[in-house]
Formats: C-alpha cells, structure tokens, sequence
C-alpha cells in the first residue's frame, strides 16, 4: 500500500508532537494529530502535545483499568499528561527525560536504568523502551484517528537533536522501528526542522527575506537541551540555496533549569515567612514560576509579579500562601545566570575538579547559554573572521516567549559581530512550540515533491581510534591516535574508502574500535589522523565492533583491512572493514554497552 | 495547532476537533441504559428545543464510523461507562484549577488580599481550561459600543435584542456584549466504573 501521508514528528525531551500533511497535496496543509491521553485516572483527553513522561504503576491501580487506553486493556504504565502529573508525586515512579539519556554514551541505553534510582519493587525500563513507548502511544493514536492508512504504510520523519551523534541517531531509529514505524523513517535535524516551518509559513517571501551572504543562527532552547546550528545561504545557479555550516554540542542545559532556578528562588523566599512546601505544592510553585517568567520578562513587564501556591486540601483559600517575586529578582536570576554579559572569547566554564563523577546525566556546568553561544561561533571562524557572526536568528523553544530573552541573544550577538553584521530576527510569526513537528512534515512533503532542501550532510566528523605503534610500557595503554573516517559535511547516499596504512584484525575474535565524534573539525578529511585526543574538540561516543569470521581458508588467523565509510540515504551512518586480500568485508557495529576504559581499546 | 477555525464551526456535540475524524462512539452499557437514555430524550425534546434541534440533525446525519470498530479488541474488553459532559467538565476544572474547591469554600473568614492571592491562581488556570477545550471567541468580531446591523433572518441563539424591537428586522443597534461561542468541545471521556462516574475529584491519601 502507498503512503497517502507524511507524518512529522517531534519526539521531545519535554512533549511529543505529531504533525501531517498529504503526500501529493499541491499546497501542503500541515496539520496536527490531536493525542489522546490519559490526563487522569480513567480519563481520556485529546491534546496537541504528549509530554514524554512515563508512569510506571504498582499492580493493584493498574488492575482497576485505570490506565487502559481504547487500543490497549490492563497495561501497567501511562504516558503523556497523567504521568506527568503523577511524576510530580512520585518521581521513583515516573521516567523523565528519557531523550538526553538516549545520548548519554557512557551508560548502555538498552539496560533498565529509568527512573534513575528507583527503588527494587519498580519495574525500571531502559531510555530506549521509554522512547518507544512514546512512539508507540503516537501511532496508536494514528491508527486509531487513520484507520485506513496505518502508520506502518506511512512515510515519518522523526526529528532529532542537532547535536545527536551518529550512535543516538541509530538508538532513535532502533526505537522507532521496533514499535510499526516504516523503515525508511528519515531523521531531521530539530533546528533544520524549525526552519522549514519557518519556510512553510513564509512561502516564496523568504527569497527576499535572505540574500547571498547572509548566515542563520537557529537557537532552540527547549524544556531540557539547547540546540545551535549555523545555517548559510548561498546561490547555486541564481537560486538561493540553503546550507548547515555547523551544529553544537549537546547542551543539557533548558528552560526547565530556568524555571527550576527562579521556583528555588521563591520557594526560599516563603521558607523565610516560615512556610514549608510540599512535594506537591513544590510543582505547582514551579508551574507558577514558568508564568511568572514569562511575565516579568515580557516586552512590558510589570514591577514584581505575585505567585500563589494553593494548600494541599479542599481549602484553597485557608491553604494558599504566595509572595511578591520582584522584577529585579528575575532579571538577576535568570538573565544574568543564562544569558549574561560575555565577551566572544569567553569559554564555558567546566568543573572537572571531582575525580568521581554520578552516572546521572551530564548536565552542563556551565549553564550559561551566552557563553556556550559564544564558544559555538568561535569554534566555526572563517579564514577571514574571528567568528562564524550570524545575520539572522531563527527562535524556536518555549523558553523564547519571554521577550527579554530574546532580545538579550540578538543584542549580545549584535555587540560581538562587527559593524558589518547587524543582526536581526528572522521576520515572521513565531511558532515556537510546534514548528519543529511542523516543520519536519514540511520537510518530508517537499523531499516527495523535489521542493526547497537544505543542503547538511553529516553534522559532525567521525574518528575511530587506532593505538600507535612503539614499544608498549607495562600498566600503561597505547597512545592512542583517532582517524578520520567521516569527514564534516559527507552527503547522504554516498561513500568513502578511507585511505590508510593497513589495519590488522584478528580472525574469529571481535574486533573492537574506541570511536569518536566532532563538530569543531569541519577541515578533517577521511584518513587524517589526529596524533592525540584532545577532549575539547573530540567526543567519545559509542564504541565499534564486529566479530570477524574466519570465512573459507581456516589457514588465515590475521586479516589487513581498510575502513570504507558510508552514509544510506536515509541518513544511517555505516562504517565497514574492507579486507585487503580478499573481497571479504564485515561491517561494524555499535557496542551500546558500559565499558570500562581498559576494555575499550582497539 | 492553532486553535481558531477560520469560520465560526458548530459546536460539534460529539467532540471531537475541527481537522479530526470522528471519534470514539461508546457503546452504552446495555439495553436498560438505552432505554433510560429514550426516556430522557423523550422529555429533554419535549421541553428542551434547542436539544431538540440537535437531536433532529443528529438523525438526519450520516451514520458515524467509528475508527475503533477496525481495531482488534479483546472480548473481554469492558464496556467504558458514561459520565456525564457535566461532570466531565467540573473535573477537569477541578483538577487543573481547583475550581470547585474555590466555590465551596467559605469566604467570610478571610481577607480580600487572601481571597484575591487563591483567586487569581483559580481563575487564571479555569480560563486556560476553558480556552484549550472550547477554544471560545467572541460570537460578532467587532469591538463592544460599535454599532452592527442584525440581519433579516437572525438567529436568536446568536443575537438577543433589548431596546426598542419593534421593528422589523434587519435592526441596527449597539453592541453592548460580544458574546462568546464555542468554536470547539473537547472534553474529556470517561472510561472507569460506573460507580465513580459521579466523582468530581477523587480523595487523596498519601501513603505512609
């Protein structure tokens, strides 16, 4: 059966989105699937969004039907708004951010880690399972509303962070596919996404809007992660054309941490009327404080703003306690402590100090996202610039409803670039909260009818290390060299035998790869080798491996090989080893696992 | 999504959104329920013309596929139970703005400031409540104190006309209230017991 729709979705770290248009419509009409969800016991609703949240349930509610769903009987768990409300009252219950642990190379994300330190008695699931079952309450809903076209005949395409490595990538699809998605799915670049919704709404205007010359800052501060992709626009043939120059680093750092920063605040503030809260007067005080963000940063905010938090019991009144949040306070807080005043040659500032470091995820020390900026634009300088200075900013986030913090980014880019570059925001209605799913079905509409693309390729260059050759010193490894195998920008549906000396592997053994990623080494081309890592500029991710098998001649224990890299058309990334003396090859795997770092060489 | 149809939709009684297909039908359970739901019908369209109305278009349509019907289910499968729109609607009001607990509670023994601090959390949550599921705007898209002509053939559910009536439409007059309408109705269903279909918000109890 063929695909009557293109679906768009955003998996979110905070919500869920599902957006669709109609394949051969000839003006496409994105629309939003409404999710039904439970929003409480027993209670169905349909909302725009499903929040990615995951409620593990003891036995005895499950058993009353409380969670069923109209596709599904006697399941222990919920997604979507009623587990996050119970998240709020019991969190070792309830999985959170399961997305930014996707990412998190150095736990194995198919093991049950979530919630993070649940006590014995929950049923804990790993962050690949919670992802699915997000994606799989989607499709149900699809399914459900489209009877006649199952996801499965569908043509998706799932958006991920920019700064997703090839390793989360594949994690995704892995997730996607195992719950009836197509596999010809096609990941999107979240950032990339958001502006082909802000190329939706624009239409043929956005040819105006932007010249030759000019660079675009997508700056996508979401509940949990900041995403930064530079975009240039070129001309190819007297046309405008679209291409990423450059993606960041995965920042764990969102509007979340604003709104938890200022709700410390506060609630500080009522422990000095005397006024303890509770556990669950503590989220509905961090509800209140994302208002009271959006309120005292707005274009015309008013002097202080008051936050209330309702009593536990019936009394609302009797119960409600609140207090005066100044202006200033928020200002100070959450302008000076994300965004403050930084020169472009500020770095962010990391702590390294502790040698023990909390399997938990890495959540940014720094959590200044001006400096993490400053460092993105630095890391991406020209021959002839100091910095890679946008013209243009594209916002997208909820964070971004805040006026002030708007204007606060394009003032501080604007102070950092010369006086060639003003800068200024991309004209247009912002759809700050939806664009990305949007934008994603839009993607996916004019990829069918041979539309506008922006042209990106691979987002980060790729290295496997290789141990250097020289006599070996007891109790301490092999320095350890990383070779390039994916360079910066390698478009999809191509492949690169990566030139270098010999590789030897052993026959009948697995063969192991540390592997790494950059998104600062746009120079690196396929069999560079860097003489050392340098964490600053390269990330280990996920190891490589495959076992070799002997194949016919038992004789040959030893095999030299070269690497052949390959990216699918759909954007998988693939690495192979490619025998020398014979036409064997065996492609490498990745090792989603926990490794020690003794165990981890090649 | 945005909420706002282009036109003023019909508030649509079965619920479901302006791009979305139809939803969900739930069976009643069993024939005595159908039946009191006859009787109801029979004197809810005695003395109630505008449920009248909708019962007459709703006999008059197309019969409702429902998009579940395809779907396997279980034989075992429960019947869901019917709460009423009513209740649905005070519980979600309930849930996600205390509303309910606002009006019952006393306000004589607290001050202005105490009562205003509680309130403004209320209302503010209600108005985002009742914008999410009704999506309402105003019925006549022109500014209060303006004058507007009312057509020949005005509805009376849309316009209600004081002053001097005794004309013969079309009349022009002030607008003195907007009004407000329904460009949606999303609430919420119900699919636990029958016994708890009244429960506007169930008790709390925190487990030691």
């Amino acid at each position: 059966m063929s695909a009557k729709y293109l679906l768009g979705i955003d998996l979110g770290t905070t919500n869920c989105v599902l957006s669709y248009v109609e394949l051969d419509a000839e003006e496409p009409q994105i629309e939003m699937l409404k999710v039904e969800q439970l929003v409480a016991a027993s209670t169905l609703e349909q909302r725009n969004a499903l929040p990615s949240f995951l409620y593990l349930a003891p036995e005895h509610e499950a058993v009353s039907g409380a969670l069923d769903m109209p596709w599904r009987q006697g399941r222990q768990y919920c997604v979507g708004e009623y587990a996050r409300r119970q998240g709020a009252e019991m969190p070792e219950r309830t999985v959170v951010a399961a997305k930014s642990w996707l990412c998190h190379s150095r736990v194995d994300r198919r093991q049950p880690l979530l919630p993070y330190g649940a006590p014995a008695e929950v049923d804990t699931v790993s962050p690949v399972t919670a992802s699915q079952r997000y994606l799989e309450h989607l499709a149900a809903c699809w399914n459900a509303a489209f009877p006649d076209a199952p996801i499965c005949d569908q043509q998706v395409v799932l958006t991920v962070p920019a700064s997703f490595d090839a390793a989360a990538r594949e994690l995704t699809r892995e997730a996607a596919t195992g719950v009836g998605f197509p596999s010809d799915l096609v990941l999107l670049e979240e950032p990339q996404a958001a502006l082909y919704a802000w190329l939706a709404a624009r239409g043929d205007a956005w040819r105006k809007d932007l010249t030759q010359g000019d660079r675009l800052l997508v700056c996508d501060v979401g509940g949990g992660t900041t995403d930064l992709t530079l975009i240039d626009v070129t001309e190819e043939e007297g046309e405008l054309e679209l291409r990423r120059l450059a993606v960041g680093e995965h920042l764990l750092v969102g509007g979340d941490n604003m709104d938890l920063t200022l709700a410390h605040r506060v609630a500080e503030m009522f422990a000095d009327q005397g006024i303890k809260l509770d556990a669950w007067q503590s989220i509905s005080l961090w509800h209140s404080c994302r208002d009271a963000k959006e309120v005292l940063l707005s274009a015309d905010p008013p002097e202080s703003h008051r936050v209330s938090v309702l009593g536990r019991g019936s009394k609302v009144i009797g119960g409600a306690v609140s207090v005066d949040v100044p202006r200033h306070m928020a200002t100070d807080l959450l302008l000076q402590g994300f965004f403050p005043d930084c020169q472009l040659s500020d770095k962010p500032q990391r702590h390294r100090a502790s040698g023990f470091q909390e399997i938990g995820l890495p959540f940014e020390s720094d959590v200044a996202i001006t400096r993490h900026l400053a460092a993105f634009l630095m890391a991406h300088a020209s021959d002839t610039d100091e910095a890679a200075y946008p013209t243009h900013v594209l916002f997208n986030g909820g964070v971004f409803k805040a006026d002030a913090l708007r204007s606060l980014v394009l003032e501080t880019l604007g102070r950092w670039s010369t006086e060639d570059y003003p800068v200024c925001e991309l004209p247009g209605q912002r759809d700050l909260d939806f664009a990305v799913a949007r934008g994603a079905a839009y993607y996916g509409w004019t990829k069918h009818q041979g539309g506008m693309r922006i042209r990106g390729g691979a987002a980060r260059s790729y290295y496997v290390g290789v141990e250097t050759a020289g006599l070996a010193i007891p109790g301490t490894p092999r320095p350890l060299r990383a070779m390039c195998v994916v360079p910066f920008g390698m478009e999809e549906g191509t492949e690169s035998d990566v030139p270098s000396g010999e590789i030897g592997l052993v026959l009948g053994e697995p063969a192991h790869f540390r592997f790494f990623s950059s998104a600062v080494r746009p120079g690196d081309r396929p069999g560079d080798v860097l003489p050392q890592i340098d964490e600053e500029q390269l990330a280990e991710t996920d190891s490589l491996e495959a076992v070799l098998d002997a194949g016919d001649n038992e004789q040959e224990t030893y095999v030299p090989v070269r690497f052949q890299s390959r990216i699918t058309e759909l954007g998988v990334f693939e690495l192979w080893c490619v025998s020398t003396c014979s036409d064997q090859r065996w492609k490498l795997e990745f090792s989603i696992r926990e490794q020690s770092p003794d165990e981890a060489g090649a | 999504m945005h909420l706002e149809p282009t036109t003023a939709a019909v508030v649509n009684p079965s619920g479901s959104g302006p791009h979305q297909p139809q939803p969900v039908k739930r069976p009643l359970r069993g024939d005595v329920m159908r039946f009191f739901l006859a009787i109801q019908c029979f004197f809810r369209v005695l003395f109630d013309r505008r449920f009248a109305d909708g019962l007459k278009k709703l006999t008059q349509a197309e019969p409702d596929v429902s998009p579940t019907e395809s779907l396997p289910r279980t034989a075992t499968t429960p019947s869901p139970s019917q709460r009423s729109d009513a209740i649905a609607l005070l519980a979600t009001l309930q849930r996600e703005a205390r509303f309910v607990d606002l009006v019952n509670e006393s306000f004589e023994q607290y001050s202005d400031a105490q009562v205003g601090a509680a309130t403004r959390e209320v209302l503010t949550d209600c108005g985002k409540v009742l914008n999410r599921l009704f999506a309402l705007k105003a019925v006549v898209d022109i500014a209060e104190g303006e004058s507007l002509e009312v057509p020949s053939d005005y509805d009376t559910g849309r316009f209600r006309l004081t002053g001097d009536v005794s004309g013969q439409p079309p009349l022009t007059g002030k607008l003195m209230h907007a009004g407000w309408i329904a460009t949606q109705c999303e609430l919420p269903s119900w699919t636990g017991s029958s016994e708890a279909a009244l429960v506007v918000a169930p008790a709390e109890v925190q487990v030691d």
